[in-house]
């Protein structure tokens, strides 16, 4: 069994992030659907509510999961083996409001998975680029598109708290537990981040402190 | 008190920080108040820039031949209509990311945007504002999805509201989002889009921003 079928009313857990969305939609009836809509007339509410956690999580954790690969069909394996691994252990999901970290940890093993699978090539991060342009372009906004490959530029131990901060609304502390580092250290990743960033697309950093 | 080197220091690793500390330095120092607005406005445009489009089209094929192509066609009949419906998720989240764009909107004010100011924004859309909507005291034309739609703010008796008039945009129900420290509603407007309505806060009760929304979108007067 997969965590596919019917998607309704969207749940976001209600942790700390401000990010989080809490949707209504309505019933998309699918084919599958029947099945599981008889499953919950059988009691099995819970696996519908995974389910609708798992729709409503996604777009979200494939953000998180392009920015740290910055490849999209990678970054949609990695979210596709996620959500699978998530199904098999949900019973390990105690408490719904901490989903989304749960989510980012099992993307991030996986993730990691995937290095040890392929053994992927280093690549040109202009080519990089270049591969994920309809990704990357913002309609009638050129700085915003610069911006993105900009992020591409940014090595991945800063790109990563970097996102987990301002896409994911994680804290300091909680950037520092889910990467194992100190907070002192995420801290000083976030301040070089923004300082390298920033001079990648040409923003004023005379007044920035020495790193 | 902190230095300007360790106030920059600071916000750089998190322009959000609060700290008595921070603030006794950015009401006693010169540059730092113009240095903590630039970098606000870099990360307001951090935050848009991450939030990607996650329903682009593929560009490109997928790899390693056939087989990983049948293998990924298993997979997506498996795993399976999880996009579905992202697109509602997306257009809230989008409205929510363009607020980030613009904070000074949000201020409380009793002054209304002159009559020459509010009518270009309005005509863009095709539209005008009965009184019934109530005190307009921001409105931009601003660029959303591609194309410019009226961004207005509107002086309630529980605080300013946004109003997006996404004419480009169609819902079929409405939906509310609760994202970013917003919570709102999207509204159907048949022949027209939609209309996104939303208040800043948690607390924010949704159905009262229900109301306010269909008050809005009942003040509306389509032209075109």
């Amino acid at each position: 069994m997969t965590p596919d079928g019917i998607w309704i009313q969207a749940l976001a857990p209600a942790r700390g992030s401000r990010r989080n969305a809490l949707i209504s939609r309505p019933w998309h009836h699918e084919p599958e659907a029947d099945l599981y809509m008889k499953d919950d007339v059988g009691g099995n509410a819970g696996k519908a509510r995974f389910q609708a956690l798992c729709q409503a999580l996604r777009p979200d954790l494939l953000r998180f999961a392009f920015w740290l690969s910055r490849d999209r069909a990678l970054a949609e394996d990695v979210v596709q083996e996620t959500l699978l691994r998530a199904w098999k252990a949900r019973d390990s999901l105690k408490n719904e409001s901490a989903a989304k970290p749960w989510f980012l940890t099992i993307i991030r093993r996986e993730y990691a998975r995937s290095f040890e699978r392929k053994r992927l090539a280093t690549v040109d991060v202009d080519e990089l680029i270049a591969r994920e342009e309809p990704m990357l372009a913002a309609a009638h906004d050129q700085d915003l598109a610069e911006l993105r490959a900009a992020l591409f530029k940014l090595p991945e131990e800063y790109r990563e708290p970097l996102v987990l901060q301002v896409l994911m609304g994680y804290s300091t502390a909680e950037i520092a537990a889910e990467l194992d580092l100190s907070t002192g250290a995420v801290l000083t990743r976030l301040f070089r981040a923004r300082n390298q960033l920033r001079a990648l697309c040409g923003e004023d950093t005379s007044m920035d402190p020495a790193p | 008190m902190i230095d300007c080197a360790e106030y920059r220091r600071t916000v750089l690793a998190d322009p959000r920080a609060a700290s008595p500390e921070l603030a006794e330095h950015l009401a006693h120092c010169q540059d730092c108040p113009a240095y903590s607005d630039r970098l606000l406005r870099f990360e307001a445009r951090l935050e848009r820039a991450l939030r990607i489009d996650v329903h682009v089209p593929r560009a490109r094929a997928a790899r390693g031949g056939w087989l990983a192509m049948a293998a990924a066609v298993l997979i997506a009949l498996l795993v399976g209509t999880l996009w579905l419906g992202a697109p509602h998720a997306s257009l809230a989240a989008d409205v929510v990311a363009h607020m980030a764009g613009e904070p000074e909107a949000w201020a409380s004010t009793n002054v209304p945007v002159p009559a020459d100011g509010l009518a270009p924004v309005l005509a863009e859309a095709h539209m005008r504002l009965g009184p019934d909507a109530g005190m307009v005291s921001y409105a931009q034309s601003c660029l959303f999805r591609g194309h410019h739609v009226p961004h207005l703010v509107v002086q309630t008796a529980r605080g300013p509201i946004t109003v997006m008039v996404l004419v480009h945009n169609k819902v079929t129900e409405a939906q509310r989002f609760d994202e970013g420290g917003y919570r709102g509603v999207i509204l159907p407007v048949p022949g027209h889009g939609s209309l996104a309505v939303l208040a800043k806060g948690e607390g924010e009760d949704p159905a009262e921003i229900e109301s306010l929304a269909a008050r809005v979108k009942a003040a509306i007067v389509w032209t075109g």
